[in-house]
């Protein structure tokens, strides 16, 4: 057997007199792992089965519902937000993609449409979205995902056109912007979904519901914590070569590649990070307090980044004042830009427990402390509502040799949120816009919310140019 | 002129070993070509050693990533497909040893070094990446394809007739 291998496989002069021929053998061990790839290409298509049903079991609706309404979709502003909103959509069964709109044709619009078209869908891309809106008479519902300063143009032409529109948040960079979309959605009789998507978040919506509402296991919420901590992240670049041409970038309200890049740290485009963080969280202190805020006092300042490029304040500190229907409370918040460390999270603190929730359930697990002095929480437990108490560690064992001292409270019990989201972040509050385009749900964050949330952010701005509390009526956060 | 001659059960050895390191190529490639918008961005952000910088640079420009992401998707997935089939084995062997280099370099085990992932095993120097790396070193001085693989044939389809003025 060596010897016909050798004969074959060897340049010898005697061998180079016989013209070339394809041996049997040459052509058996030729193919002899061609198999392999059959095998492959066999557990391929059984993991792909695996994953497709795993993902079908955790979305929130069953995919492929018989009979499901498609809804046809334009996506209105294709950057970075954009595309997070469309990985979710991906994932909804019975959406659309029709149109994509992005000014930034050569980078953005391209990268979306190629890829939409690899889920084999085929939209069609536009530069102008007054043409999307014009020419695609199919589209039911737009995703406005462009900066800030353009949503409320965006929300309300859309809303004109006659489409139900998912609005990012925050809902404007300016309040008569906001009340302007609210006012627009009233008279379309469209729907207007902000995108604070913690609220239809499975995790948050058990928390609200059952933790704070029904089995009341905080007692009187006084005080409130929250903060997002980021690190400090390089501009974004744009190659020269992808360039958005000089005039294209004034027509939209850009000075430059730089300010079109990074519009967040722009006064008059975006709101800073206490709006682009902020606005998620303080949203929740307004959710879960059952009231907006009552007053305001913060201090802000731009203490790192470079003032040539960032405008806004890139450290925030805020206290609000809140008139709970259970009482009074305050509220701190922080954002800052330069350090990451303990990431994001909101703690509701009560006379009979803690709330610790983050949207990043992978840093913060959902962690519930019961006061020593509370009802016990063993109902809850055998509910579901609740995990069971973690054991807590004995000070003495914890390895730093710290001794607890006769005048700290006894640790309390620590238990967990027990309820998970397995989905992209913006996908159950998608799927509740969806839903509610096909009439078989209530928006869970409509305009009028969205605009609370707006006032009570956007006065953070004005509280720190003011260097004086602001006291804020009801009044004001109705349109 | 010595004759090349193919010892069979380090021959069939090597064979499978190439087929392993292909499928796992393939797979790579593969999932990331289906991921909605896999993006090389995370990891070289983490880029740890020598060549941090230039990873990290890499990563924060979309024109250069967006290739960058491209050809590490078709790449791994061609490779694979290469290496499975024994089909231009020599080629696919270096192209995979530039991409592992690539990947070792840009998280080196090295000396006082953690990473919060891949947070299986324990590495120091040595990871798995550079046990496949030289795993296609075998693989590329080793003429797999032409014991086993569509070279043979591609090889015994193009042998031209010698040229008699050469003798």
């Amino acid at each position: 057997m060596a010897d016909e291998d050798d004969a074959r496989t060897t340049e010898t002069p005697a061998a180079a007199g016989a013209p070339p021929k394809l041996g049997r053998r040459d052509l058996l061990m030729g193919l002899s792992t061609v198999p392999a790839l059959g095998l492959f290409g066999y557990a391929w298509r059984r993991q792909q089965q695996y994953r497709r049903g795993r993902e079908d079991a955790a979305a929130t609706t069953p995919a492929a519902v018989a009979g499901l309404q498609e809804i046809n979709v334009a996506l209105l502003g294709a950057g970075a937000q954009g595309q997070v909103l469309m990985e979710a959509m991906l994932r909804i069964p019975g959406v659309r993609f029709r149109a994509v709109c992005d000014i930034w044709t050569e980078y953005n619009l391209r990268r979306v449409v190629n890829t939409l078209k690899r889920f084999k869908q085929e939209p069609n891309g536009y530069a102008d979205y007054r043409e999307m809106l014009d020419k695609e008479k199919e589209v039911d519902a737009v995703i406005v995902a462009t900066p800030d300063f353009w949503h409320a143009r965006h929300t309300i032409d859309a809303l004109k056109a006659g489409k139900s529109v998912y609005c990012e948040k925050e809902m404007s960079n300016t309040l008569e912007g906001a009340r302007s979309m609210v006012l627009a959605q009233r008279e379309s009789g469209k729907l207007l979904q902000i995108g604070h998507q913690r609220r239809s978040n499975p995790r948050y919506l058990h928390c609200y519901h059952k933790l704070l509402g029904e089995a009341k296991l905080l007692g009187r919420i006084v005080t409130v914590n929250g903060q997002w901590n980021r690190a400090v992240t390089p501009d974004l670049g744009a190659p020269d070569r992808y360039a958005i041409p000089d005039a294209t970038l004034k027509q939209y309200g850009f000075k430059d590649m730089h300010q079109f890049r990074n519009w967040r740290w722009y006064k008059g485009l975006g709101g800073g990070p206490i709006v682009d963080l902020g606005s998620h969280q303080i949203d929740i202190y307004n959710w879960f307090l059952d009231a907006p805020p009552s007053g305001v006092m913060a201090s802000g300042g731009l203490l790192y980044h470079d003032p040539k490029t960032h405008e806004w304040y890139d450290t925030v500190m805020v206290i609000y004042d809140y008139d709970t229907p259970l009482g009074p409370a305050k509220a701190y918040y922080q954002t800052q830009t330069t350090n990451g460390s303990q990431g994001y999270y909101e703690s509701f603190m009560g006379d009979q427990g803690t709330l610790l929730i983050s949207e990043s359930e992978l840093n913060y697990t959902g962690q519930l402390y019961r006061d020593p002095n509370a009802p016990a929480w063993d109902e809850w437990i055998q509910k579901g509502y609740v995990s069971a108490p973690k054991e807590q560690e004995v000070k003495e064992k914890s390895g730093s040799g710290a001794i607890a001292d006769v005048r700290e409270s006894v640790p309390p019990d620590q238990h967990t949120v027990p309820v998970s989201l397995r989905d992209p972040y913006h996908q159950p509050h998608l799927q509740n816009f969806f839903d509610a385009v096909r009439g078989k749900a209530a928006l869970n964050c409509p305009a009028e919310i969205g605009y609370e949330s707006a006032v009570s952010v956007l006065k953070v701005n004005e509280a720190i140019e003011a260097k004086s509390p602001l006291s804020l009526k009801p009044e004001d956060f109705k349109v | 002129m010595q004759a090349t001659t193919f010892e069979h059960a380090p021959m069939i050895a090597i064979t499978a070993l190439r087929v392993l390191v292909g499928w796992h190529f393939l797979y790579e490639g593969l999932t990331k070509l289906t991921a909605p918008s896999w993006t090389a961005a995370g990891y070289l952000k983490q880029a740890k050693g020598p060549l941090a910088e230039s990873f990290r640079w890499l990563a924060s420009r979309p024109d250069l990533l967006a290739n960058a992401d491209l050809i590490t998707m078709w790449g791994l997935t061609i490779v694979g497909l290469c290496l499975i089939l024994g089909l231009f084995t020599r080629l696919a062997s270096l192209a995979g040893i530039a991409f592992i280099l690539l990947f070792y370099l840009a998280a080196p085990p090295l000396i006082g070094y953690f990473y919060a992932i891949p947070s299986e095993g324990s590495y120091l120097i040595v990871n798995k990446n550079l046990v496949e790396l030289f795993a296609l070193v075998v693989i590329l001085f080793t003429r797999s394809g032409h014991f086993a693989g569509l070279d043979r044939i591609v090889r015994a389809v193009t042998r031209r007739r010698p040229r008699l003025a050469e003798a």
